[in-house]
């Protein structure tokens, strides 16, 4: 069975259950757990970006104020490969005395060559090499060419555009730290964890394995969680260490980064930059996109690093590639919220407008004349697919935005304005996927006093998914959301995929659905004999029980639960398995078609004021137009677009991490010099929700933070007539895109 | 953090008494938005703290017709908001109100902003050994160093003064009352500050038992303003900053006794005597004040990555000027 035709709750604006919980301070985040004889554990990290331990000796620390336990991480004879690399941690009776116990070992190094800063490891391509296995820094990405690309890419177009586009590593600086409380009974046969993840059960069995336990015997609670962004899949070390002195000490054992681990170790997303030539027709038909490109993943294997499908979004018959991935002495890097996109996003979109004003063209023109045409085989076999639907979502989303932002009446060549403060208008176009899957089994009971439960071991990162269940059950049941008991967030209750690539609320909702009905159909056979009804006599509406074969009488809904005397009514819902989709063609259409989806579009424009005297750029006004299908949060789901567009504005205009070159150590990890714009920093935000209910449920996360920068950046360009090419756009790189513009001319 | 013994006196006398005639091991505290940060990254390692949030005397603002007094304990949001001190002082007010967020200028006092340590990266890592901490070389000089100062000459430390009331203050011509084991003693501001070379130095020129009681200002009906270049408007440090004062200079009165000076852009506030000639005598015009933005970047010699503080420097001296001088202000958005 499809969604609900006539939706009384999916759909509304309904406002986040544990809202005033989060604002109160009330909610628990795992970071707020406290136990009976908890201790705090702290890791001493490797201060070198390049490193072999020589020795280690932590006799001093055990006899430090508070000492309970310590675990090595890093034997001597280890080689380190970034500042902040873990070696020893200790668990102490107070945060403060385990920070003492640490600065009580000695460590001694035989300190390593190291590069930090992409430049330098790209002017030194034969070495020396500072990564694991001795091999190269500088490696391959892949590279790609349409056919004959240097004889037919150019012809007939006008004088090709060529620019340079990048932006900065940043961290994802989650509020709420990485990290755990771990607990293990007294016999050390069961081990309960508070972690902050973005996946509980997952979590829970990387303990299980890394203790060699049965997974039943380990338990991963995270009933609030203070962000992810991609950066929390698992116990990392942090996790499995705190677990490993909990047991040494047979006690609690706490283990949060603190901000500076955060900045450092907790994730970062790769750089990008890349040089592009980008070629069309006087009528603004692209025709060529060629890109020399790469970007950093820190010191891991370059997997983070996709600039792979370039040109973003926009179809271009010529297109020629050379990508390579710059190998630095820094943590690895971690998807980020949209992995690839924003990057492939920021070398796309600012080529285009360059092209736009060499043409003369009004940029939106230029878009909407190579936006990429509906696939005409998903049109006759998945029509409520995106690539079925892309090229009228995208008309759609720029006739809407142009409207909404008067892009007609603000919008002006690049550089014309009078004034030192120059306003500008700029746009961008984004994709992405988000169609969940299994497993994400969900059980819904209701009770004889009324009551509904829901429970699902997934997790709620901040946005609003603990809200979900209620709204679908209550819309199956015909209650209120208020009415409905969720847990989630407790690896106990099975089950469920990570909440990554906005695919929990298209995971869950249709589980939700079927677990709903299914309570209500056993609520229903339950009670339809004492009724001297059929179960098929019975239906819902709000508040009530109805029953066909008494008159359409209307059983209040307690009066109708207290039917059920000592029982319950359960209903257990979950996906096909991957196999019974593979047998069985329509389970897929109804399930990846119908209930949910995958694959949206969305359109941004950025206003911004420059001050042409300083270089400062305040981002003033944003509107975003956002698919994401059926909607079952309206308030949740424009509150999700207005944080990314937070999130892109920030690092549009300020997020950088800053390295020294002599030193290899990060200098800003903090949210001082690593600068994380406040409210007065951020612009009005518009959201324009496209409710497409036909296609299902569709993951909301990432897509709305993909193109922000890029609108910013082409603002920019807009407000001052010339591109500044690195993001962040700093006011010491506006001035200096300001002087070189007027070099030129 | 290291363990400490905590002090916690009720006179300023007591207080001094508790210090010791040489930096780092005894430290006060007032409102611990400093130390506290510098303890916990084991770059301050003091065994004794002296804080003096129990001396009740040390905080409050009295305005008369001659001078305004405001104790060294009295916080930041106080100043901010204070009536007479608006009045009299507007740049001095908005140089406060701009400070951190509302927990920095609720817990930070007027002293501990004197007082406070720089904000250099390389200084505030523990893990750096720069020359304020005893090492050998200045890692800003040509590492990272766009926050850096401009004004560099014969500087082993190229780091800024982080202080924003400072600018104004001494733009105003205020003094200090310190107290000592010997009594009080008074001084100019502008002799207060000073570029730290050593670990034995400090960004000030007190004495290691010695603490701010006051600082005085004398109510004199100029015109003043202080401009920061900022890159956001919530919680950050200005990029650089320009605090002016002078007499007349309104309605068509030459503005006379001019002080321009600027903050962030050399190790102490930097009092721009080139443009404050430039412009004495003159009226606040457009090219007057953007004549005097230019003389006040005269001489600077910037590091490898902030010669763009120069321009701020020209553009925050013009804007401070025509803000004082009540002219319609063209940057606002």
């Amino acid at each position: 069975m499809p969604w609900p035709t006539t939706r009384r709750v999916i759909g509304t604006k309904v406002q986040r259950l544990d809202g005033p919980d989060k604002a109160t301070g009330r909610a628990r985040y795992s970071f707020d757990i406290n136990l009976p004889g908890m201790l705090h554990a702290r890791i001493l990290r490797c201060p070198h970006a390049h490193a072999r331990i020589k020795n280690i000796d932590s006799g001093a620390a055990e006899k430090t104020n508070g000492f309970r336990a310590l675990h090595i991480i890093a034997n001597a004879g280890v080689q380190l490969f970034f500042a902040g690399a873990e070696i020893v941690a200790v668990a102490a009776d107070t945060e403060e005395h385990a920070d003492d116990c640490l600065h009580a070992i000695r460590i001694d190094y035989e300190v390593l060559p190291h590069f930090v800063k992409e430049a330098d490891a790209l002017r030194a391509p034969d070495g020396p090499s500072t990564v694991p296995g001795g091999t190269p820094n500088v490696r391959p990405g892949g590279d790609f060419s349409t056919a004959k690309f240097d004889d037919v890419a150019y012809e007939g177009t006008a004088p090709r555009v060529e620019g340079t586009y990048g932006v900065a590593i940043i961290s994802h600086q989650c509020l709420e730290s990485h990290g755990l409380v771990a607990q293990w009974d007294n016999d050390l046969a069961n081990l309960t964890v508070y972690a902050s993840t973005q996946a509980v059960p997952l979590t829970a069995q990387a303990l299980a394995q890394n203790f060699k336990l049965p997974v039943t015997r380990v338990k991963c609670i995270t009933n609030y969680m203070g962000g992810g962004f991609g950066s929390k899949f698992g116990p990392d070390i942090q996790g499995i260490v705190a677990a490993e002195l909990a047991r040494k000490a047979r006690a609690p054992v706490k283990l949060m980064l603190d901000r500076a681990e955060e900045v450092a170790v907790g994730g970062q997303r790769p750089s990008a930059a890349g040089t592009v030539r980008i070629a069309g027709t006087k009528e603004g038909d692209i025709r060529a996109y060629e890109v020399d490109c790469y970007g950093s993943p820190g010191v891991g294997g370059g997997a983070t690093v996709n600039l792979g499908f370039l040109p973003y979004v926009y179809s271009v018959p010529n297109i020629k590639r050379r990508h390579r991935f710059v190998r630095l002495n820094l943590q690895t890097g971690r998807a980020m919220r949209a992995p690839g996109h924003p990057q492939n996003c920021l070398l796309t979109d600012q080529a285009v407008d360059d092209l736009a004003a060499s043409l003369g063209l009004n940029p939106i023109i230029l878009r909407t004349r190579n936006l990429p045409q509906n696939d005409q085989n998903a049109v006759q076999n998945d029509p409520t697919s995106f690539p079925a639907l892309r090229h009228t979502i995208y008309t759609r989303q720029l006739e809407i935005i142009r409207k909404l932002c008067s892009w007609d009446d603000r919008w002006h060549p690049p550089g014309r304005g009078d004034g030192v403060i120059k306003t500008g208008l700029g746009m961008a176009l984004h994709t992405w996927g988000g169609g969940g899957g299994p497993p994400n089994p969900t059980r819904v009971t209701v009770s004889s006093d009324g009551s509904v439960l829901v429970q699902s071991s997934t997790q709620d990162l901040g946005t609003a998914c603990r809200t979900v269940p209620a709204i679908i059950t209550a819309d199956i049941l015909g209650l209120r959301p208020q009415d409905i008991t969720v847990q989630i967030g407790d690896s106990t209750f099975g089950p469920s995929t990570p909440s990554g690539g906005s695919t929990t609320c298209p995971g869950i909702s249709p589980a939700i659905l079927k677990a709903a009905e299914a309570a209500r159909d056993a609520l229903f056979a339950a009670i339809a004999p004492g009724l001297n009804a059929q179960a098929a006599d019975l239906s819902i509406d709000t508040g009530h029980v109805i029953n066909r074969a008494n008159n359409n009488a209307r059983i209040p809904w307690r009066n109708a639960c207290g039917r059920l005397g000592m029982n319950t009514a359960i209903g257990n819902g979950d996906w096909p398995t991957n196999a019974q989709f593979q047998q069985n063609p329509d389970l897929r259409r109804e399930w990846r078609g119908r209930l949910t989806n995958n694959g949206v579009g969305g359109v941004q424009v950025a206003e911004v004021k420059v001050d042409t005297e300083t270089g400062v750029v305040r981002c003033t006004r944003f509107w975003a137009v956002q698919d994401c299908g059926l909607i079952i949060n309206k308030l949740a789901c424009e509150s999700q677009v207005a944080g990314g567009v937070i999130m892109g504005v920030n690092y549009a205009l300020f997020e950088e991490c800053i390295y020294d070159r002599v030193t290899g150590r990060m200098l800003n990890p903090d949210m001082e010099f690593y600068k994380l714009g406040g409210i007065r920093d951020m612009p009005d935000i518009m959201v324009h929700m496209m409710d497409m209910p036909e296609r299902g449920v569709i993951g909301i996360g990432e897509p709305p933070t993909i193109s922000t920068a890029a609108a910013v950046g082409n603002a920019v360009f807009n407000a001052i007539g010339v591109r500044v090419p690195q993001a962040p756009f700093t006011p010491e790189r506006v001035l200096a895109a300001l002087a070189n513009g007027r070099k030129r001319n | 953090m290291k363990n400490f013994t905590y002090f916690r006196p009720t006179t300023a006398e007591q207080a001094v008494a508790l210090l010791e005639n040489r930096w780092g091991n005894t430290e006060l505290l007032a409102g611990g938005t400093d130390l506290h940060d510098l303890q916990k990254e084991y770059v301050a390692q003091p065994s004794r703290v002296v804080s003096v949030t129990g001396i009740g005397a040390l905080a409050g603002i009295r305005v008369d017709e001659k001078q305004a007094t405001i104790g060294a304990g009295t916080k930041l949001a106080a100043i901010a908001e204070h009536a007479d001190l608006r009045r009299h002082f507007p740049s001095l007010c908005e140089a406060a109100s701009d400070i951190g967020g509302p927990q920095i200028r609720n817990m930070g006092t007027l002293g501990g902003n004197l007082c406070q340590r720089n904000r250099c990266w390389y200084f505030r890592d523990e893990h750096t050994p720069c020359l304020l901490k005893g090492g050998q070389r200045c890692y800003a000089l040509d590492g990272e160093n766009k926050y850096h100062a401009i004004f560099t000459q014969g500087r082993q430390c190229v780091i800024v003064n982080p202080s924003t009331l400072a600018p104004a203050l001494i733009a105003l011509g205020a003094g200090v009352n310190i107290l000592g084991p010997k009594g009080r003693r008074s001084t100019d501001l502008a002799k207060f500050f000073f570029s730290p070379a050593n670990a034995n130095d400090r960004e000030h020129t007190l004495a290691a038992n010695e603490m701010v009681l006051e600082v005085t200002i004398p109510v004199r009906n100029w015109a003043n303003a202080s401009y920061e270049v900022r890159q956001k408007l919530s919680y950050d440090w200005p990029l650089v900053q320009a605090a002016v004062a002078f007499q007349g200079g309104r309605n068509g009165a030459k503005a006379t006794g001019v002080r321009i000076v600027l903050g962030h852009v050399a190790p102490t506030p930097h009092i721009a005597e080139a443009a404050m000639k430039a412009l004495e005598g003159r009226d606040i015009t457009d090219a007057n004040a953007t004549a005097a933005g230019r003389a006040a970047a005269e001489g600077a010699k910037p590091l490898s990555q902030n010669a763009y503080k120069i321009r701020l420097v020209e553009v925050a001296v013009k804007r401070a000027l025509l803000m004082a001088a009540g002219m319609k202000r063209y940057w606002e958005m």
